[in-house]
């Protein structure tokens, strides 16, 4: 029964502790009196008596701690305690408190921000079983039906082999026609994945045979969007691209497959009949690995995969699937190039939080100092070096945590913001959250920060003689304490840490610079683009093409408008439509492997003045071009160069894949127009008329240009496309500067957020070098004061002062470049033309930190050098 | 400060105070001045590590403490000795006896 005796003790001593003190005290004045007592019994005078027993009961305010901490509470009691003094503490230091909270906050809101969006992108487990197992196959989109059968059952490490590939549909409800992005899938798909439908089925073995009834299951978003989540909508027919199609399941919500942008799955008809069975390469492979299969034997049934389709047939060396096959988990093919990214960031906001733990270390270093006084007296009075030091502890840790607290908050607030200024794959934004995880991570970090924080004095604390604060002056304590070299430590590793990061910043604004010069060939701004998409199935190819003549011609009249055109694909934005030409006057490249491919896109009259695009030689695209006139074909630079060098390309004649071989006849050169991203050489492409090419498409981006506002023109482009025709959906509508932006979105955004962790750095390392300059220079005022009486020039002063403040700062510059300069070989993949040793960007680095502390560490110089002697001696 | 009086040994103080709350209840004064007596002068309580050890025994449920009124007239905490604290009596006494006697026993040898 001890230990319940125990614990009415501790309660007692917890919520009785008013009584319990009364009792003590009234204890030991009991005690003092007999004591006195005795004495007085022995012939000393009362008060003589008084004194000596409280002198043989020794310090009576120890022995109370004593018996007080013998009650078992005091961990808890204390704490209160020093919790109260952290407040007040805290509370006297407004300006150092506030900034202490404001560099943990964005130190550690910051780190949670972006360990959410690493733990939701890497660490959470995909919506799949077993993801592990899952892969995808090499060359994805690009794989033909023909080639996915041939495939097989000449795979037997894999339990299953599933084709997928993505295309747009238009949803029409009572709402309206909208558009959205579908995963079509042999039937098996799911089996591979195992997962199982919210609501309905998936796909039967018979839902992707020719002539089967066309079923659709939705994602739980688009069910939601669409449906209002009604599960009555599983059963019935809803119009998906003018075709009336079956809902036969609904997934559940969190999973998607294969990203998060795919709002619905669709069987994926393998008809060996049809012309695209043979043709068309477009499908992305994935398989699910039989349960123990070793990689030698998976690797094995891959070569002779590999060598069977060799054998079958001959590949274009540019399309060559047999070379290099790599299987790739589900996971890194659908977050593998974000990985480096978000570790990147993460890597970069933990240096500023590290940066903010040795900045605030720094300033309560100082303070520490300062109160060195203070301390020594509590120590004299009884308080032991451990529950000083305990103290100290407390008052950092709830430092860390009002910081997490505020950082916290500032990462919930703005979240969506980061998540959206980071440059992810479109969809993936969707599966990150800040949730308990996160905040757990925040109180982890607050609670360590603070920790982290107070090591520094705390050393101090329990090195240092508290004693001979008490004894000497302050100013002394302050001089014979090892604070300064530590302080100077500090300055060090956070000048260090800033070089790092305004290097890294320093290499993305070049390499933005660089990219900004490329020239596109385009001219984005007053550009707009708009996606528009027909029900295939329910207009046919007349009424398809003259719904794209009324459509141009309509947006050609509005107001503000200066050009407007088709064409199948926006430049910078999209790839595809690649095929193999061949050159009249170049027999010689007529073999089936030596053939030059180039992008072909079909444009009518007013695509390239809406582009901007420069005819440099002959003609554009003009309204004679009609279907049935000569067939035409504008290339651009880099066809000219690559198949006739310096000979004129006019008049000269190709055959294209997507002209069924049909020869059209070379009428301009236009300059290169880049195809997708803005880096990299344009590759060889020939624009032909829409009418001669894509006449009946039910696809067409519109390109527009205006003299006025791009997003009046883009507000009102839903209602013109609805106006021509209510059956026609919108897709993406966006300028072309976006587009811009969008294509060096990584390197953008990534000089964006460094930028913003550098001068945060920035910032914390002046403030940092400001306070310890400022510190000693406070400490040393008597010293100023009495070399200045002695005739020391202002001027030398200072400049001592400056140059012991810059010896730190100068040491970190070093220190800095050198770790930088390893450090930043993370950032290559990232840069374009830059290299991660760049002298430039090393310099600027170096010189910027350079002046800041130079300037942290003049304005306290200077107050030294204007001492007044007199002053200085006087005071303490 | 006494440096000729023998440092209390750590640990015997709670069971010099459990012996002498053995004979019977008594305030904390007079537990230090009894062991001194008994001692005869030669064992110095420390007068004011006392009143923690006298807590921590009171925790540990071996004592209790009840007000009283001295024999002149004067409010004061005795304490009194458990069964429990009977109990611990005996082992710590049993654990100092096996102790003394093999210090004896390594002082005895040459």
């Amino acid at each position: 029964m001890r230990w319940l005796n125990d614990i009415g003790y501790r309660v007692r001593a917890l919520f009785g502790r008013k009584a319990m003190e009364r009792e003590l005290e009234d204890e030991i004045s009991f005690h003092l009196e007999m004591e006195a007592r005795k004495l007085e019994a022995r012939g000393m005078s009362p008060v003589e008596a008084r004194r000596m027993a409280a002198v043989k009961f020794g310090g009576a305010d120890r022995f109370k701690e004593q018996a007080r901490a013998s009650w078992g509470v005091a961990a808890v009691t204390d704490v209160g305690a020093d919790l109260r003094f952290a407040r007040r503490q805290l509370g006297r230091h407004p300006a150092f408190t506030a900034m202490a909270t404001l560099t943990l906050a964005l130190g550690i809101g910051g780190t949670v921000a972006l360990f959410s969006v690493v733990d939701g992108l890497l660490l959470r487990p995909l919506p799949v079983q077993d993801e592990d197992d899952v892969m995808v196959f090499w060359s994805p989109y690009n794989w033909r039906a023909i080639e996915f059968d041939f495939a097989r059952g000449r795979l037997p490490s894999f339990d299953a082999l599933e084709a997928f590939t993505n295309e747009g549909f238009t949803l029409r409800t009572d709402e309206g026609s909208s558009l959205h992005l579908a995963t079509l899938a042999t039937a098996e798909l799911f089996d591979v994945l195992g997962t199982q439908p919210l609501v309905g089925r998936t796909f039967l073995p018979e839902d992707d045979r020719p002539g089967a009834e066309p079923v659709i299951v939705l994602s739980h978003g688009l069910w939601q969007q669409a449906f209002g989540g009604d599960p009555g909508v599983v059963g019935t027919r809803i119009d998906v691209s003018g075709r009336p199609t079956t809902v036969v399941g609904v997934m559940p919500r969190g999973f998607y497959f294969p990203t998060p942008e795919m709002r619905a799955w669709i069987p994926l008809e393998m008809d060996p009949e049809s012309e695209s069975y043979q043709n068309n390469g477009w499908l992305a492979l994935t398989g699910r690995l039989g349960a123990g299969a070793p990689p030698a034997r998976v690797q094995a049934d891959l070569e002779a995969f590999t060598a069977a389709l060799r054998e079958r047939w001959t590949y274009n060396p540019s399309f060559d699937k047999t070379r290099n096959p790599v299987l790739t988990p589900l996971r890194e093919y659908v977050m593998g190039d974000v990985r480096p990214l978000v570790l990147l960031l993460l890597g970069a906001v933990g240096v500023v939080l590290l940066m903010a733990c040795v900045n605030v270390a720094a300033l309560l270093l100082a303070k520490a100092s300062d109160r060195t006084g203070e301390m020594a007296v509590r120590a004299a009075l009884g308080a032991g070096r451990l529950r000083l030091s305990r103290q100290m502890l407390t008052e950092s840790v709830v430092l860390g945590i009002v910081g997490g607290a505020v950082g916290v908050g500032l990462a919930v607030a703005a979240f969506d913001l980061l998540v959206a200024a980071l440059p992810l794959p479109s969809g993936l934004s969707d599966v990150i959250s800040l949730d308990w995880s996160a905040l757990a991570a925040g109180l982890v970090l607050s609670v360590g920060a603070g920790a982290m924080v107070a090591l520094a004095p705390m050393r101090r604390l329990l090195r240092g003689d508290l004693s001979d604060g008490a004894l000497g002056s302050r100013r002394q304590a302050g001089l014979a304490g090892g604070g300064t070299r530590t302080q100077k430590g500090l300055v060090v590793a956070e000048v260090l840490l800033c070089v790092v990061l305004t290097t890294g910043a320093a290499l993305l604004v070049r390499t933005v610079d660089r990219i900004r010069d490329l020239d596109a060939g385009v001219e984005p701004k007053g550009m707009s683009s708009v996606d528009v998409f027909l029900p295939v199935n329910a207009m046919d190819e007349e009424e398809r093409a003259r719904f794209f003549r009324v459509l141009v011609e309509r947006v050609e009249a509005l107001p503000g408008v200066t050009a407007a055109g088709l064409i199948n694909r926006l430049p910078v934005r999209d790839g595809g439509w690649q095929g193999s030409v061949t050159v009249e006057d170049r027999p010689d490249l007529n073999e089936d492997g030596r053939r030059p491919s180039a992008y072909w896109r079909p444009v009518t009259p007013g695509t390239f003045r809406s582009l901007g695009a420069r005819v440099v030689q002959g003609r554009g695209i003009e309204d004679g071009d009609r279907q049935g006139a000569t067939a035409v074909v504008v290339v651009n630079q880099a066809f000219a160069r690559s198949l006739w060098g310096d000979g004129d390309p006019l008049g000269r004649r190709v055959a294209t894949y997507f002209s069924r071989g049909e020869y059209a006849q070379v009428v301009g050169v236009v300059a290169d127009v880049a195809i997708e991203g803005l880096t990299g050489e344009v590759p060889p492409t020939l624009y032909v008329p829409w009418d001669q090419g894509l006449r009946s498409s039910e696809y067409g981006i519109l390109t527009v240009r205006t003299d006025g506002d791009v997003d009046a023109f883009l507000s009102a482009a839903r209602s013109v496309v609805a106006e021509v025709d209510p059956r026609a959906a919108v897709g993406r509508m966006v300028s072309m500067t976006a587009v811009m932006d969008d294509a060096m979105a990584e390197p953008l955004r990534l000089r964006f957020f460094l930028s913003i962790f550098a001068a945060l750095g920035i910032v914390l390392g002046t403030v940092g070098i400001y306070g310890v300059v400022s510190y000693s220079v406070q400490r040393r005022r008597g010293e100023f004061g009495v070399r200045m009486a002695l005739g020391a020039e202002p001027r030398r002063l200072l400049a001592q002062v400056v140059r012991d403040g810059m010896t730190p700062v100068l040491l970190g510059v070093a220190g800095g470049l050198g770790v930088a300069l390893v450090a930043s070989a993370t950032l290559e993949r990232f840069l374009y033309e830059v290299a991660p040793t760049d002298i430039g960007a090393l310099a600027a680095a170096a010189g910027v930190l350079t002046v800041a502390g130079l300037l942290a560490a003049m304005v306290p110089a200077w107050r030294a050098g204007r001492t007044e002697p007199s002053a200085a001696l006087r005071g303490e | 400060m006494g440096k000729s009086q023998p440092e209390m040994i750590r640990g015997t103080l709670d069971m010099l105070i459990l012996k002498v709350l053995s004979l019977e209840p008594m305030h904390g004064w007079g537990i230090g001045e009894r062991i001194q007596d008994i001692s005869r002068d030669t064992l110095q309580v420390n007068q004011g590590s006392l009143y923690p050890a006298l807590h921590r025994l009171t925790r540990e449920g071996w004592i209790r403490s009840e007000w009283r009124v001295t024999d002149n007239n004067r409010k004061a905490r005795y304490y009194v000795l458990t069964r429990a604290g009977e109990k611990q009596l005996g082992l710590e006494r049993e654990t100092w006896a096996r102790l003394s006697q093999g210090v004896a026993r390594i002082l005895a040898t040459g």
